[in-house]
């Protein structure tokens, strides 16, 4: 579904990712997992189209979609659950989830929020709450929900568990099992492989912007030595 | 008996901050830029009513044809003058805006001459019984349109698709783009609506003060800036409060320090002395 050829990006003069090829199958989770800074944020900016891609070729759907703006991009079918959450903080809930699914027909929005309701409940009792005032793991939710909104084909998120209660991590990664099941594609940044590693189709191990390892995660699972190999004891805390 | 009529009056002035402030505190929300050229707007659209009521006799077609013409200027500012220079620090739109200003009132001398222009026939006259309390119409008038536009705005920023994408624009501009919110035309809109609001200020106060002149802008325009900082530069509700706060205390303050200095220097005692208490306005950024 979403292919990067010689893929690199970055920021003006700097390159944060470089010479990256990978291929997300539809209906699979594909983990980009690696050190901090290693340029998993940034691949995943680019995809939304935030971050500038400097070579290569981005297709979606064999589309090449590599200069699109954002707007175009989320109207193709991709949305984002960005890091740090970046939620409307002023607005409710139910206006986070209206603005998620702007570029949809507005017929539309009753089913996708039942459906985001359905995938996370608590999200519907608190629906006239500010999302500022949420806790961290409503407000990953909320993100995650948001971007459904937009009814996307590939969801990407970034940072899934980051500074959340291990219950919390259990729930979402329970959706985006879920989601998986009822087709969806996603690409996720995470700094826990072990939890990536539970989750995912495929993984890619990014390091200092360029890909050390890329395969099954299965297969990654059986034989701990690969991934150790790669990231060394940096994700003993997780 | 004194007390509420102080009061009243100073609503009246007030509720005019409030209309020309909120479109200020609108474009800072949402561009971080110190529109200082927002008050030669209010200017514009006391000149307009003037002169079409002057030379069509209708008070009505004055109004229907200075806002919306006031409010698509504002869009054009937006669109020649502020967006060329986004990229560049806060400073340089601020410095673009005060010489456009400058630029505007020695426009309108050149235009409409430099000793200001009065209605013809005065088109609003009578008052408005309240009570024990008597209000001229126009008074009664610039409250209730406040009231009524702003109530209104309200309304569109909480209750509409595009006023929830607006204020989603305002908090994080990259993710409103990022679900299909086009930032653009959001700040066509907001340009549209601020001026729009000074142009109603501007028709309300050619007709309190039946004279409009060149720099009839000048004390609001600074004014404006000390309202949106004590409202909390960005924040509407705040900046609300704040017009109507100053307006009461410039009323009170005539009365009882008015022998001391004029009402605008009362005004900016005021000023001053709030924001020495509270830096940084009395509800904090939005």
């Amino acid at each position: 579904m979403l292919r990067l050829e010689g893929f690199a990006c970055g920021y003006g003069p700097i390159t944060a990712v470089h010479d990256l090829d990978l291929e997300v199958p539809a209906g699979t989770v594909f983990a980009l997992i690696g050190a901090n800074g290693a340029g998993k944020t940034s691949t995943l900016m680019s995809v939304a189209g935030h971050v500038a891609m400097q070579a290569g070729r981005m297709l979606f759907d064999g589309r090449d979609i590599g200069g699109a703006s954002p707007m175009q991009r989320v109207t193709a079918g991709i949305a984002l659950a960005p890091e740090g959450r970046r939620l409307f903080g002023d607005l409710t809930v139910a206006e986070n989830l209206t603005v998620g699914g702007y570029a949809r027909p507005k017929a539309e929005m009753p089913r996708n929020r039942d459906t985001v309701f359905d995938l996370f409940p608590r999200l519907a009792e608190r629906r006239g709450q500010r999302a500022g005032s949420m806790s961290g793991g409503e407000q990953q939710m909320l993100a995650i929900g948001r971007a459904l909104m937009a009814a996307p084909r590939l969801l990407l998120i970034d940072e899934v568990s980051l500074g959340l209660m291990p219950k919390i991590v259990d729930l979402c990664y329970a959706a985006i099992d879920r989601l998986r099941a009822d087709g969806m594609t996603v690409l996720l940044v995470e700094q826990s492989t072990q939890r990536a590693l539970a989750i995912a189709d495929n993984v890619c191990v990014l390091e200092s912007g360029q890909a050390v390892y890329r395969g099954d995660a299965a297969e990654a699972r059986g034989n701990p030595a690969i991934i150790d190999a790669y990231l060394g004891l940096a994700d003993a805390a997780s | 008996m004194l007390y509420l009529d102080l009061t009243l009056q100073g609503l009246i002035q007030g509720s005019m901050y409030a209309l020309i402030a909120v479109g200020l505190t609108l474009v800072y929300g949402l561009l971080r830029i110190l529109h200082v050229a927002h008050a030669g707007l209010f200017t514009l659209g006391a000149y307009i009513a003037v002169t079409v009521t002057n030379a069509a006799g209708s008070l009505l077609l004055a109004a229907l044809v200075a806002v919306p013409l006031v409010g698509l200027a504002g869009m054009a500012i937006y669109r020649l003058l502020y967006e060329p220079i986004l990229h560049r620090p806060p400073f340089v739109a601020l410095i673009a805006s005060i010489g456009l200003f400058i630029c505007m009132e020695e426009g309108f001398r050149l235009v409409f001459g430099p000793y200001g222009n009065s209605f013809d026939l005065s088109p609003v006259e009578g008052s408005v019984q309240l009570g024990a309390l008597s209000l001229q119409t126009v008074e009664a008038a610039t409250i209730v349109a406040a009231f009524g536009l702003l109530g209104a705005l309200a309304v569109f920023a909480g209750r509409t698709r595009i006023g929830v994408a607006w204020r989603a624009t305002v908090t994080d501009p990259e993710m409103a783009q990022s679900f299909g919110i086009d930032t653009v035309k959001v700040r066509y809109l907001n340009f549209f609506i601020g001026s729009a609001l000074a142009a109603v200020a501007g028709v309300l106060v050619a007709l309190l003060n039946n004279f409009v002149e060149p720099t009839m802008g000048s004390v609001p325009s600074y004014k404006m800036l000390a309202i949106i900082v004590l409202g909390g530069l960005g924040n509407v509700k705040g900046t609300l409060v704040a017009s109507l706060a100053l307006g009461v205390m410039e009323s009170f303050g005539t009365i009882y320090a008015g022998h001391i200095m004029d009402r605008d220097a009362i005004a900016f005692l005021f000023l001053v002395a709030v924001l020495m208490v509270r830096p940084q306005g009395l509800f904090g950024k939005a």
